[in-house]
Formats: structure tokens, sequence, C-alpha cells
């Protein structure tokens, strides 16, 4: 833990119990998605589905990255990562992104897909709104997440057709946003 | 349709084996089924068995996704 961090996030009137909570809870996030994105990703075949599973796998490794640079922050801030992973899993901030029914279905593993990249905007919505001018590493951490998972949700809601695209996949390395926090 | 006073809901906090409901606008919802909202607590900062009115204005999020739970009541206002 670093004692000074956690007292000035402290003294900035952030609750760091409930933000710490919030963290793990997103990292459980994360590292599932990851998981459950390594599942959909082997189920993008066909035409259709080869297509965007270059694009899944971005998203599946940002994730990963996600966790990975989440995870020195909890322990920053005097948190830890449960020791199991049953528990881990099930106080993930998203629902499991769970390969559909119908798993030919390429729109519906899209749905899913797109989904589960709304819960991680949301969600990293929140954290920085209770974080922003108050505890600025937790925030730049949080907001770097969050414009990643923007971008992922406009991947997939542009493959669904939603709208017009502004984006097009990566080019060079992952986790433009992230990097800086994984070196 | 049945009506709830706050009393009631808050005996809906989805804690020990309870069912989780809340409030919203005088409606009241079973967020029970909901991955979010597992032991009656969602995102570590809200609570069920509370009307969450004002709470949902501060959200990430719009009521619309009262859409994806049932409604089981209307709130009493006393």
């Amino acid at each position: 833990m670093a004692k000074v961090t956690r007292e000035v996030v402290e003294r900035a009137g952030v609750n760091v119990d409930q933000l710490v909570e919030l963290l793990v809870a997103n990292a459980a996030g994360e590292l599932t998605t990851y998981y459950y994105y390594t599942i959909l990703r082997v189920n993008l075949i066909g035409l259709k589905g080869e297509g965007i599973k270059e694009i899944a796998e971005t998203a599946r490794i940002e994730d990963r990255n996600h966790f990975e640079a989440l995870v020195p922050r909890i322990y920053e801030l005097g948190g830890k990562l449960p020791e199991d992973m049953k528990v881990f899993h099930d106080m993930s901030a998203c629902p499991p992104a769970s390969l559909p029914k119908g798993p030919t279905d390429i729109n519906a593993i899209l749905t899913v897909l797109v989904e589960a990249e709304r819960c991680a905007v949301r969600g990293y919505t929140n954290i920085c709104n209770l974080t922003g001018g108050k505890d600025h590493r937790t925030y730049d951490l949080s907001l770097a997440i969050l414009n990643e998972e923007i971008e992922h949700e406009s991947w997939f809601s542009e493959f669904l057709g939603e709208g017009p695209s502004g984006h097009f996949m990566r080019r060079g390395e992952t986790s433009p946003f992230v990097s800086k926090f994984l070196r | 349709m049945k009506r709830f006073s706050k009393g009631e809901l808050a005996q809906y906090n989805g804690k020990n084996g309870a069912a989780a409901y809340i409030a919203y606008e005088g409606k009241v919802y079973d967020v029970s089924g909901s991955f979010l909202w597992k032991n009656g607590r969602h995102q570590v900062l809200h609570n069920a068995g509370r009307d969450l009115t004002e709470t949902i204005k501060q959200a990430p999020h719009g009521a619309d996704m009262l859409e994806r739970v049932p409604m089981v009541g209307m709130l009493d206002e006393s």
C-alpha cells in the first residue's frame, strides 16, 4: 500500500474502501471478459465471422491490459484481489459475456460484445465521475481505459450497422491510451 | 398491482435470501434476477430496498435500464 497516496485521496473526500471495491469489481469484469471473449472469438467463423475476428481479438487483448493496469492501483490504495477465482468472477462489475445459444449467429455474438462494452463504458464513466478532481491517478487510469472501451463499443456498434463508422481497426500496438500504465 | 410502503420496500433488500426490489418514480421493480444487483448491491454504491429516483439522475445510464426487469408494484408516497 502507498500510505500517503491513500491519505490524500481520503482527504479529497473519496471513500477509498468503496473506490477500491469498485476497482476490484471492474478488474474482475476485465479479466472475465478476456476469458469470455476468447470463447466468442473462436466462434467467429465463416465469411461474416472471420471479418470480425481480428477486431474482437484486439478488444480481448485490450481488456486483459485493462486488468493488468488496474491491479497496481488497487494495491496502491490498500486493496487486494480475492484469493478465490470464483469469488472474483462473481463480483464482476459486468455480467458474463457468454456465448449466445446460437453460436453461429454472428449478430447475436456482436450484440453480446457491444453490451459488454457498454457496461464497461458506464462503469468507467462512473469511476471518472467519482474521482475527477480528487484522485488524479485513478481518474487518469480510468479515463485511459474509458477511451479504449468507447472505441470497442463503436467498433461493435458499427459492425451491427447502428450508424456510420468513424473508426477503423488499430494500426500498430494495442492499448494506445492504457499502454503508459503497463510499462 | 401490489402497493408498497417505504417500510415494506426496505425489506426487499436482497440480503439473506430476500428478493431485491428498487423503486423509481413511484414504480417498484424486481432486480433479483439481475447480475448487476447481486446480494442487493449495485456497483458497490447502491442498495436494494430503496427509492432510487434521485440517485439514478447521477448514474451513467438512464431509467431505460429498468425496462430489462419486471415491475412488481407501486410505491406509496407516505
